[in-house]
């Protein structure tokens, strides 16, 4: 018995040694590359380039189910972005409210005949309407099928050979696509490039852009603002130099058609459809030989809302966390094949044993050290300290984040908020990152049973967190 | 060393450094904020100078100095911005007298820099005040290995006049994505003559597969002297060939252009029976309207919408012609000609766009 407990021990301090490695040389790898990609962020020359006549056209692809309440803000904000040729192309994912209806009253839709072929294969479309008074839009009304296959029909009828993904809900920064084609225009091979997802929750939101960046007061939307600040600037930065980032968020990237044509566009089984099509696009283009990049570039931002209850939460981490052990296990191929070079050898080890088994593994160093402390075979300082370790190594890495945010694009610039974003990269490991782990260890059990559920999502809207934080300010000059 | 003695020291090292990650986010913001506080009123008195100097109640030498007080990437960003405000000549003068400073010295020397940014630092600086003897450094950053450093080498085409410079830039050309080859294009116009040359003999290479991002860029300069080598492509091979030759001459209101085009109009690709109708509804000649009536009823949608809105620009005429096509007997065309009819004025402008 003690010897398994020992011997137990000594794998998780392994892997947790292993894992924290490479965390730190992600770390380290995304020092050089936010530097890079600052300096081109505020070169005046390039910028001057950027806005050009001759831009690569885009096709910015929005599904749209239920969204009444903020689709026509959405949509005026996207049709309104920096960039000389793009259109829009909004699905309506057969919605059980009036989307369409806000639609067709707010741009003068009218009907027009199905002109393109239908590559993909998708739910039937009912009808595709354009705008009179805005030509950069199209319409799709289709019968519902998730949103890999509204983006599918929305590939179909899109005209340019760029196409980016966005939610209906997630608001773009004007000057954002400009940005995203930095990439195009240095002139690498890019297959997709990713931009930055920022959390939306309390910031003063009007007509549809984010005017005043702020951190949520509430600890479960301001503890994500530091998970999304670790994901973006410090994870996908180090990804960058690795060469092999498996996700583009699917909120907020860019496509080359071509290649989603090839691959056969999303996959409609997938509930993290995002993470799928990456890895399948990897999959194709190291098969094909095809050179590529799917870089990550931080300036680009789009601001999503993010949940504000556990039980909300939980549903969108249990569903992230099914999606990837679905995509690994579909892709299970690739894993520590050379033939897919650096993405099977490296981003799909980490990816598998790294984010995939992590929560398993925590939990199971949790129960050792908790069986090992009942039976008297481990010390409670030992235990202790093995904790306390643990979760100081998550504060590096929170606090790491922040840092790269401070000395880059500073979004946040109240000092208030400066100290909030500490707060809660510090606070996480105490409680929120349990939670988390248990969240992401039922995905497991949900994953075997087969679930393809997306479970339900309610937002509240970014004009009301533009209010809450006006009422905020309201309250305090009362004070 | 025991697995205990291992985490102690683990341990300890992660406080250290998040003690020294919380000192650098509040050194970070305080160096910032006391930096803001020192290069502001240098910030400021360079702008009252430089506007000073632009009124002729300074000298450069007080421009040079002030120049001198910020440090060189602030000193480069403000040459960048007042660069675009000041006439040729004047700006001449202070480019003559950065000669000498110590300062844009190093910034010269740093053209040959291992660090990519130092480059750009260059390249941006000989952007705006390159003399002839800055030739040989130009060359060097137009070559280099960081796109954006080339980018920034290219805006001096602007300013010094060299055949060197030029053929360099040109020889670039297919390599480089439409945007880039823009931004070359309008760098280049300064050189002209030199560029319309090197193209003359780049068009007679019928075989190069470079030819259609040539032929794209050329169409960009608007040149009259290039139309005789458009024309004689119209007939080429390669239907991406037809397909710029047919976008380019959209900017040449000529018998010819409107010859090739009535040809390229008929062609078998659609998209060069797109880019033809377009084109003549550029040039708007009332002797093409059939042409331009008969592409409404073309069997593919885009090439129907190009001659929809081909039409609206042919004043009356063109209106009328789809004022029938609304009421006439194809289908395709009569659905095209409502839906054009149909668009606003903005909708219009978009498309025209």
């Amino acid at each position: 018995m003690s010897t398994a407990v020992h011997v137990t021990d000594l794998l998780i301090l392994v892997y947790f040694l292993a894992l924290n490695s490479f965390y730190a040389l992600l770390l380290v790898l995304s020092i050089p590359e936010i530097w890079e990609q600052t300096r081109l962020a505020e070169d005046e020359d390039f910028q001057r380039l950027m806005q050009s006549d001759a831009l690569p056209p885009i096709t910015v692809l929005v599904p749209a189910y239920n969204e009444t309440a903020t689709i026509e803000a959405s949509v005026t904000a996207m049709l309104t972005l920096e960039y000389r040729t793009f259109e829009v192309v909004v699905v309506n994912d057969g919605s059980k409210d009036d989307t369409l209806d806000q639609l067709r009253h707010a741009f003068d839709l009218y009907e027009v005949p199905r002109t393109y072929r239908e590559t993909l294969p998708t739910q039937a479309v009912r009808a595709v309407y354009r705008s009179r008074s805005r030509t950069r839009l199209l319409v799709i009304d289709k019968e519902n099928g998730g949103k890999a296959d509204s983006l599918n029909a929305a590939i179909n009828a899109s005209r340019f050979p760029l196409v980016i993904a966005v939610d209906a809900d997630t608001l773009i920064e004007p000057d954002a696509l400009l940005r995203l084609t930095r990439s195009f225009l240095l002139g690498r091979q890019i297959a997709a490039v990713g931009g930055t997802v920022r959390v939306a929750n309390g910031c003063v939101v009007k007509d549809g852009r984010v005017a005043d960046a702020r951190v949520p007061r509430r600890f479960l939307p301001g503890v994500q603002v530091v998970e999304y600040l670790r994901a973006f600037l410090f994870g996908r930065l180090g990804w960058n130099r690795l060469g092999g980032s498996l996700v583009i968020s699917g909120a907020f990237g860019m496509f080359r058609k071509e290649y989603l044509l090839a691959i056969g566009g999303y996959q409609v089984t997938s509930v993290v459809e995002d993470l799928d099509l990456v890895v399948r696009l990897h999959r194709h283009l190291r098969r094909h030989k095809i050179r590529y990049e799917i870089p990550f570039i931080p300036d680009p931002v789009a601001w999503t809302e993010v949940p504000e209850s556990g039980r909300i939460l939980s549903r969108q981490r249990e569903r992230w966390h099914r999606g990837l052990i679905a995509a690994m296990w579909q892709h299970r191929g690739m894993l520590l094949n050379p033939r897919y070079g650096r993405v099977g050898c490296v981003a799909m080890p980490f990816f598998t044993f790294g984010e995939m088994l992590a929560p398993v593994v925590e939990v199971a160093g949790y129960l050792i050290t908790a069986v090992g402390f009942a039976f008297h075979l481990i010390d409670l300082s030992f235990a202790l300290l093995f904790v306390l370790v643990a979760w100081g190594y998550g504060m590096l890495l929170s606090l790491w984040a922040v840092v790269l945010e401070e000395v880059s694009f500073r979004r946040y610039g109240r000092l208030g908020d400066l100290l909030r974003l500490l707060g809660y990269a510090v606070l996480e490991a105490f409680g929120y990152r349990q939670r988390t782990v248990w969240w992401r260890l039922k995905a497991f059990w949900w994953a075997f049973q087969g679930r393809r559920a997306w479970g339900e999502m309610t937002r509240k809207g970014f004009e009301s967190a533009g209010k809450q934080v006006a009422e905020q300010a309201t309250a305090r000059r009362a004070d | 060393m025991t697995s205990r003695q291992f985490l102690v020291i683990v341990a300890a090292v992660q406080g250290v450094l998040l003690v020294a990650l919380v000192v650098l986010i509040i050194l970070n913001r305080w160096v910032r904020a006391r930096r803001r506080a020192q290069l502001d009123p240098h910030r400021v008195e360079l702008d009252a100078v430089m506007q000073r100097w632009v009124l002729g109640q300074a000298q450069s030498d007080d421009v040079l100095r002030a120049l001198a007080r910020l440090p060189a990437a602030l000193a480069i960003d403000a040459l960048v911005t007042w660069s675009a405000r000041i006439v040729s000549e004047r700006w001449q003068e202070l480019a003559r007298g950065l000669e000498h400073q110590w300062w844009a010295r190093l910034v010269r020397a740093s053209s040959r820099s291992a660090r990519w940014w130092k480059r750009l630092d260059a390249a941006r600086f000989l952007s705006v005040v390159a003399t002839p003897h800055d030739v040989g450094r130009v060359l060097r950053l137009l070559r280099d290995s960081h796109p954006a450093v080339q980018i920034a080498a290219a805006t001096t085409l602007e300013r010094v006049d060299s055949q060197l410079l030029v053929t360099a830039a040109l020889e670039q050309l297919p390599f480089l994505g439409p945007t880039v080859q823009a931004y070359y294009a309008s760098v280049l116009k300064r050189a002209r003559p030199a560029v319309v040359r090197h193209l003359q003999l780049l068009f007679r290479r019928l075989n190069d597969p470079r030819l259609p991002r040539i032929i794209e860029f050329a169409g960009r300069l608007q040149e009259p002297a290039l139309r005789e080598g458009f024309t004689t492509l119209a007939t080429h091979l390669d239907a991406e060939v037809r397909s710029q030759v047919a976008r380019a001459l959209g900017r040449f209101p000529h018998p010819e252009s409107v010859a090739a085009l009535s040809y390229l109009v008929q062609d078998d690709a659609w998209p060069v029976r797109a880019q033809a109708v377009r084109s003549l509804g550029m040039i708007g000649d009332p002797k093409t309207l059939p042409l331009v009536r008969e592409a409404l009823r073309d069997a593919e949608w885009w090439v129907r919408l190009r001659a929809g809105l081909a039409l609206t620009r042919m004043g009356t005429t063109g209106r009328n012609g789809l004022l029938e096509a609304e009421v006439g007997a194809d289908p395709d065309a009569r659905d095209m000609a409502r839906l054009i009819l149909g668009l606003s004025p903005q909708a219009l402008a978009e498309f025209a766009a």
